[in-house]
């Protein structure tokens, strides 16, 4: 280990994880990040960002690499491919970050580990999965292996209707499997969706009160086994490949034992401040209790959990302290 | 971390490279329109200097080398092989959530 100790380390190149970067570097704090990937997280597979106030419509690497350039003009080091293993916390009060053969120490820690693909969790799913063979949980991705052929989405959340709306593009038929009789997604989307399956010869497809029991086939994916949530019918439909776009699961595995979580995995905090179970370690985005897991709102806790840092440099014992109106952060 | 330890594969170089080698070899079917693909490059990167020598690291873009990727059956991206004595022995498909280890985890083992 080199003795540099940061002033803060971030987990997670994420928007949450680089908004809290440009406030700590720009201060002048000696901040690192470190990324298991390449920054971005789940933002860099969406094409179309139309609801970042300011900007009219980014594609999200394109965001992304602003971000990241913006970070590292004032200062701040980014470590990719870096994934971090463990957490420590010494008497002293330093935090010593563990990843692989690497170990960094620092005053504080923002975690801002994100979030990756919910499982459906039916048979079928993981073997098919892991052999290749017909499973994705990204449309951008698989979308033209599928090109002449009918694939089946399941879901019904914004991601779910972007991603059967591309698939539409390249699959000869989409159907998509909801298991509510009405869509939760955003209404832009909605109403693209719908004027999409609306459309004369359409070849995408919606069934509603539907669910995927099961996910079968030899060797490859040939059909879905459906039921109706409403007549409990069931029927083997038919298929290519399934998509599955129900959602995300905070990646909080490697703090189980270092700060508390709740039952569902998401991180533990006052939900303002977002202070942690463990002074000195804050938390940022769509893996903390009670996130909007939004861009903007992912962004917005990066910057307040970067100015509640200096509220913790300077009276460690704020830790403790309630949420309160008479509160605000100084030195700004 | 050291650039460019990996080495890109075409349709015509894949028996050469892959098929032949005396190592074991990792090859990653992705493409540049994939965000998880782009995502995952560092941590090939770090792999192939790791393992420099012990196993190869080659990198197939499934738009350039179509022939390759549709022999095996490639379905999503990313799919990773990895092909010991001309034989695909293991495959991780898409970017899991503790990457790097599920990768040395499965390389591991392979290893002389």
């Amino acid at each position: 280990m080199n003795d540099i100790v940061y002033d803060v380390i971030i987990v997670g190149a994420g928007p949450a994880g680089l908004a809290a970067a440009l406030y700590t570097s720009r201060d002048r704090l000696k901040t690192l990040m470190l990324e298991k990937l390449m920054p971005g997280g789940q933002i860099t597979t969406t094409d179309r960002i139309e609801n970042y106030p300011g900007i009219e419509r980014i594609e999200g690497p394109t965001l992304i690499e602003q971000m990241q350039k913006q970070v590292t003009n004032f200062g701040a080091e980014i470590k990719n491919g870096s994934e971090v293993t463990k957490l420590e916390k010494l008497k002293n009060s330093q935090f010593i970050i563990y990843c692989d053969q690497d170990k960094y120490a620092a005053r504080a820690v923002i975690l801002a580990p994100g979030s990756s693909y919910r499982k459906l969790g039916v048979p079928g799913e993981e073997e098919f999965r892991n052999a290749g063979a017909g499973v994705s949980y990204c449309g951008t991705c698989d979308a033209p292996f599928f090109r002449g052929k009918h694939v089946v989405s399941i879901g019904g959340g914004n991601t779910a209707v972007e991603e059967t709306l591309h698939l539409a593009k390249y699959a000869d038929k989409v159907t998509m499997i909801h298991r509510r009789d009405e869509f939760r997604a955003s209404k832009v989307l909605v109403e693209e969706l719908l004027a999409k399956a609306n459309e004369p010869n359409s070849n995408l497809i919606i069934k509603y009160n539907a669910v995927a029991a099961a996910i079968q086939g030899k060797d490859r994916v040939q059909s879905v086994r459906l039921k109706n949530v409403k007549t409990n019918k069931e029927e083997d439909y038919s298929c290519d490949g399934v998509f599955i776009f129900i959602g995300m699961v905070s990646n909080t595995d490697f703090l189980k034992g270092f700060v508390e979580l709740t039952d569902r995995g998401f991180i533990k905090c006052d939900c303002a401040y977002l202070r942690t179970s463990v002074p000195g370690v804050f938390v940022a985005g769509d893996c903390r209790a009670g996130a909007a897991m939004q861009l903007a709102t992912a962004v917005g806790d990066g910057v307040v959990a970067a100015m509640m840092l200096k509220e913790y440099y300077r009276n460690p014992a704020w830790w403790k302290e309630p949420v309160s109106d008479q509160f605000s952060p100084s030195g700004w | 971390m050291e650039a460019n330890m990996t080495i890109d594969i075409k349709d015509e170089t894949f028996e050469n490279e892959v098929l032949k080698s005396k190592v074991p070899v990792l090859v990653d079917f992705w493409a540049p329109w994939c965000g998880p693909c782009i995502m995952a490059a560092p941590v090939l990167e770090k792999i192939a200097g790791e393992y420099q020598g012990r196993l190869k690291v080659c990198k197939l873009d499934v738009d350039q080398a179509r022939q390759i990727a549709i022999e095996h059956g490639i379905m999503s991206i990313p799919t990773l092989n990895i092909f010991k004595n001309g034989q695909v022995v293991d495959q991780i498909v898409g970017v899991t959530p503790r990457y790097e280890s599920d990768l040395k985890k499965k390389i591991e083992p392979l290893l002389e």
